[in-house]
């Protein structure tokens, strides 16, 4: 019987290691934790499918498991939604909420858990907290910031811009990035003003723009209100050059304009998918439009590149959230989008482009990239 | 020249506005519960024009009856699930049942038509006429006349029918109606049909130049509120004159100063009506009931 009972354990063991429960234990858990309902489920669900398509890339000889939630807009919904899936088996990295304020009030659980956070949130603040744990696939204001500048002022010589801007988080950021990239520049606007997301009509800030006599609209604004104020400049006969910000660059918001109302429109952004400037992200806006019926933007490719590179990680070796940390901190990974490596701060993305319409279709050409913009308008 | 064009503006946003306002403080007069979900109905009128727009690929104003009798359709069933079972209860009770139903609208609008903003037809074209040196865009000329068509007939059904003395005197006092042999119940329902055709009209109105997100129904309702807490709580003109000044300070305060210090500037003047005038600038027609 003493003989017995190692033999004993020792089988309940190896059948153990042969359960289905064994077997789940392998499988790397990639939680997909974005807010799908509220202000940004545009944006959301972007990410999410940028996400999920990556994760269909399931690397051979890894098991892979993922879950969708949806985090709304609330901080506590998002950590809670982090809770649970870190005590759902091994998770490996999470895709996790682009809204920043989410992200803020994730980290510390993130850095509790080891846990890598792969995220497209353009907050500055998430990579300036001194956590190791958190990798931002889409380039910060300070870099689309200052490319919109420069070809504000570099290409298109204008020196007398006029910006609009929203009155969120996202717009001040972005309008404080503007400012010190026009500074740097030697240029200083004729004309500033925030607009509640709330407003229904744009003509009242367009009128007052227009009457600073500027040589050029500069807009950051959210989708809605950047296709607002451009059927408003169109129906008033504005003809001055509009270089509006990313929210332009999404296929949806090109959708509520006619593509004359988009004659002359240029907008930054991080990547232009639908633009199709090579055969790899033109294979990506294919299966993005089979997978979701719709055409991807620049945060579906960056959460894509930033899964991607994960996956490619997993790939190599590394089997643990650790791991797979260390592996994006050190490795440099040429996506889709750009060629992503980290600062140090887990800021991933450092380059952004120049995209506009030409008034015959609604999607725009590429026309200028800018690597490292900050670097040169410094 | 651009102050006559911002007036133009003003005057289609403030007679959408005030469509939203009517419906709301409608079903108040009806009820004396407060209609939360009027904000998501409005939104769930742009994208019913939205989804409809594809199957019958004719102007809006051709859409516009077939939204309104859906829309009425929907308001029933908004009475039937959120008001009737609970009207016996205190206020609250509906209060948080019309909440409710706006996060069903909102996040069923979400899965059936996803979060992009959509544009909803024009209800004549979608041309600008040059008048005078003035751009103004024919659907805002159209907003104007259709909102005045439709609150037109409703002052007219409300004075001159039948059907209209009957949710008068249930709007007034329904117990007295009862008595005196008005079906109460259904014109409570009737009124939730008007307030929610209302609130599909200006859905459509308003999706078409400002767009439509299953989002944006919570701040038309904040601005439904407002609307009627200033033109007095329960009065139908002051709803529609309410609707009006909120437009005006949107558009017109705002291209003198800024919108962030319009929007100050409007809610410190309903600070000051709250203050100095609490009945409103048309007296209070519920409390008057009571």
């Amino acid at each position: 019987m003493r003989r017995a009972l190692p033999l004993l354990i020792g089988l309940l063991a190896a059948m153990s290691c042969l359960s289905p429960a064994a077997r789940a234990d392998d499988t790397l858990s990639f939680p997909v934790l974005v807010p799908l309902t509220g202000f940004l489920s545009l944006e959301g669900t972007s990410q999410r499918n940028g996400a999920v398509l990556a994760l269909k890339q399931t690397p051979a000889g890894v098991a892979i498991a993922s879950e969708v939630v949806d985090t709304g807009t609330s901080p506590e919904a998002a950590v809670t939604a982090l809770e649970r899936a870190a005590g759902s088996g091994t998770v490996g990295a999470v895709a996790a909420s682009m809204l920043g304020t989410q992200m803020l009030a994730m980290l510390p659980l993130a850095q509790e858990l080891k846990l890598p956070l792969v995220t497209v949130s353009g907050t500055a603040s998430i990579t300036e907290q001194g956590n190791p744990w958190v990798f931002r696939f889409f380039p910060g204001d300070a870099v689309t910031k200052s490319a919109h500048a420069r070809y504000v002022v570099e290409e298109l010589g204008k020196r007398q811009p006029a910006i609009i801007y929203q009155t969120t988080a996202y717009g001040q950021s972005g309008k404080t990035h503007l400012d010190a990239a026009f500074k740097a520049l030697g240029v200083t606007p004729v004309f500033e003003e925030g607009v509640d997301p709330a407003a229904k009509d744009l003509l009242p800030v367009l009128t007052k723009a227009l009457a600073a006599k500027p040589d050029v609209l500069v807009l950051h604004l959210h989708s809605g209100p950047t296709a607002l104020l451009l059927r408003q400049a169109a129906s008033s006969g504005v003809t001055l050059p509009i270089v509006a910000g990313s929210a332009m660059h999404q296929p949806s918001t090109a959708a509520l304009l006619e593509p004359a109302e988009l004659k002359g429109v240029c907008a930054e952004t991080a990547a232009s998918p639908i633009s199709g400037d090579t055969p790899e992200v033109k294979a990506f806006t294919d299966a993005y439009r089979t997978a979701f019926g719709k055409d991807p933007d620049a945060f579906a490719l960056g959460q894509y590149d930033g899964m991607t590179m994960v996956l490619e990680a997993v790939k190599a070796g590394a089997r643990t959230p650790d791991a797979i940390r260390k592996a994006l901190s050190a490795e440099t990974f040429k996506g889709l989008a750009m060629t992503y490596r980290s600062d140090g701060k887990g800021n991933m993305a450092h380059s952004a482009v120049i995209v506009c319409y030409d008034g015959t279709s609604r999607v725009p050409k590429l026309v200028k990239r800018y690597d490292d913009p900050t670097l040169a308008a410094k | 020249m651009a102050a006559f064009q911002l007036l133009v503006n003003g005057v289609a946003l403030g007679a959408a506005y005030a469509l939203v306002a009517l419906g709301f403080v409608l079903v108040l007069n009806a009820t004396s519960a407060v209609n939360f979900a009027q904000g998501d109905l409005v939104m769930a009128g742009g994208l019913l024009a939205v989804a409809l727009a594809p199957l019958i690929p004719l102007p809006g104003i051709v859409l516009l009856p077939v939204v309104l009798v859906l829309m009425a359709a929907l308001g029933l069933l908004l009475a039937l699930a959120a008001y009737l079972p609970l009207r016996r209860r205190p206020p609250v009770s509906v209060f948080i049942s019309t909440i409710a139903v706006g996060i069903i609208l909102q996040n069923g609008a979400a899965i059936l038509f996803g979060p992009e903003p959509r544009a909803a037809p024009p209800l004549f074209g979608d041309e600008t006429l040059h008048i005078a040196g003035l751009a103004v865009p024919e659907q805002s000329l159209a907003i104007v006349a259709v909102a005045a068509l439709l609150i037109g007939a409703q002052q007219w059904i409300f004075a001159r029918t039948q059907l209209g003395r009957r949710l008068r005197a249930t709007a007034q006092d329904p117990e007295m109606a009862r008595a005196c042999g008005v079906p109460v119940t259904a014109m409570i329902l009737v009124t939730f049909a008007i307030g929610a055709a209302c609130a599909g009209a200006a859905g459509l109105l308003l999706a078409n130049r400002y767009f439509v997100t299953p989002t944006s129904g919570g701040d038309l309702i904040l601005k439904a509120y407002i609307a009627v807490t200033v033109g007095g709580w329960g009065s139908v003109p002051g709803a529609v004159v309410g609707a009006l000044l909120i437009a005006l300070f949107e558009v017109g305060v705002s291209s003198v100063l800024s919108y962030p210090v319009a929007l100050g500037a409007l809610y410190l003047t309903l600070l000051a009506i709250l203050v100095l005038r609490p009945q409103g600038l048309f007296g209070e027609a519920v409390r008057r009931r009571g």
